[in-house]
């Protein structure tokens, strides 16, 4: 038997090993086994390195499980805390938003029924509602969301 | 019926508390072992550790549920502490051909695997495992210690599964003549 045949059936060994060896190969290479014993040894020793993987144990420190729950609960409450305020921060927004226009429409009616008493055109005062009543206040609703969180006022 | 793995991936999703406590009382130790075959030291694990599962709470809604939990929790160890060995070099690291990473064992301190060995096979493979590139230790620890399959170990280390079959077999060979010459 010749070197290159013991490489081919070492090779299939460590294939095996590997668990990347198909249903054939494992099966000629167990009749190779019986009765090869240079590939015998080659096993053996592939074996008792598996073997000593497995002797290992670490220690592991027992603080560590409680330092890490620790650590995770602390991220956990901080994460849903700038969620609850970023979900308060668009809720805010939104109903500022909205009052802004409900404001504005009712400021727009009131101020056409004083344009025929007080001689304005309905352009002046849609000017006058935008300028002066609709612009600030969606500018004070965006500021809500420019501002940094703990300046938010809302947390 | 619910599997455990969507259980987990469900849990995840929700950021709930209870399941990262029970996922970390299952994999700490693993995690360990595993942290430990990459860097090839003890010290600075810890930290790793807890970096990995801060990141599973963060960033957990990534894994589908689908396949097994380990690789996926590997996989997340894995990225940060190569992103550390960059950043840092504390760690005393060279990048390899690979896309690995070669540790220097610091000198005059025991290895961890030297501390580790609890049989005589251990104890034999204990300098040669500290001394071994680390992307075979690691496919080798991979393999016969988390018993986890080749296209898992290519999914964790993020290279085809002919090159993780064949990191395994120069890890073997690496290792294989502290036994030559004994059959048991």
């Amino acid at each position: 038997m010749n070197i290159d045949h013991h490489e081919g059936f070492q090779r299939m060994i460590d294939e095996s090993l590997a668990a990347a060896i198909s249903a054939e190969k494992e099966q000629s290479l167990r009749e190779h086994l019986a009765t090869c014993v240079p590939c015998q040894e080659y096993l053996s020793a592939s074996n008792r390195v598996i073997a000593g993987l497995g002797g290992f144990s670490f220690e592991v420190n027992p603080t560590l499980n409680a330092r890490v729950l620790v650590a995770l609960k602390l991220h956990h409450t901080g994460t849903m805390r700038q969620h609850n305020v970023q979900f308060k921060v668009w809720a805010a927004f939104a109903v500022a938003l909205s009052m802004s226009f409900v404001g504005s429409a009712l400021v727009y009616q009131v101020a056409k029924l004083l344009t025929v008493p007080m001689y304005f055109d309905a352009a002046q005062v849609q000017a006058g509602v935008l300028v002066f009543w609709l612009l600030p206040s969606f500018c004070s609703a965006l500021r809500l969301l420019a501002a940094p969180g703990e300046n938010r006022g809302i947390a | 019926m619910e599997s455990d793995t969507q259980r987990i991936a469900l849990g995840l999703r929700q950021r709930d508390v209870a399941v990262l406590e029970t996922l970390v009382e299952q994999y700490q130790y693993r995690l360990v072992r595993y942290l430990v075959s990459l860097l090839g030291r003890r010290d600075g694990v810890d930290d790793f550790v807890q970096e990995t599962w801060l990141r599973v709470l963060e960033r957990g809604e990534s894994y589908d549920g689908h396949s097994r939990f380990e690789p996926w929790l590997f996989r997340v160890a894995r990225n940060i502490a190569l992103d550390a060995m960059r950043k840092r070099p504390m760690f005393s690291l060279d990048t390899n051909e690979e896309d690995g990473v070669r540790t220097s064992p610091a000198s005059g301190e025991p290895s961890p695997y030297t501390l580790a060995a609890r049989t005589e096979d251990a104890e034999r493979l204990a300098d040669s495992l500290q001394t071994l590139e680390p992307v075979y230790r690691e496919a080798l620890v991979l393999r016969f210690q988390e018993d986890l399959s080749l296209q898992d170990i290519s999914v964790i280390v993020g290279a085809p599964v002919s090159t993780v079959a064949s990191r395994i077999y120069r890890g073997l060979a690496t290792l294989r003549p502290q036994f030559e010459g004994e059959i048991t």
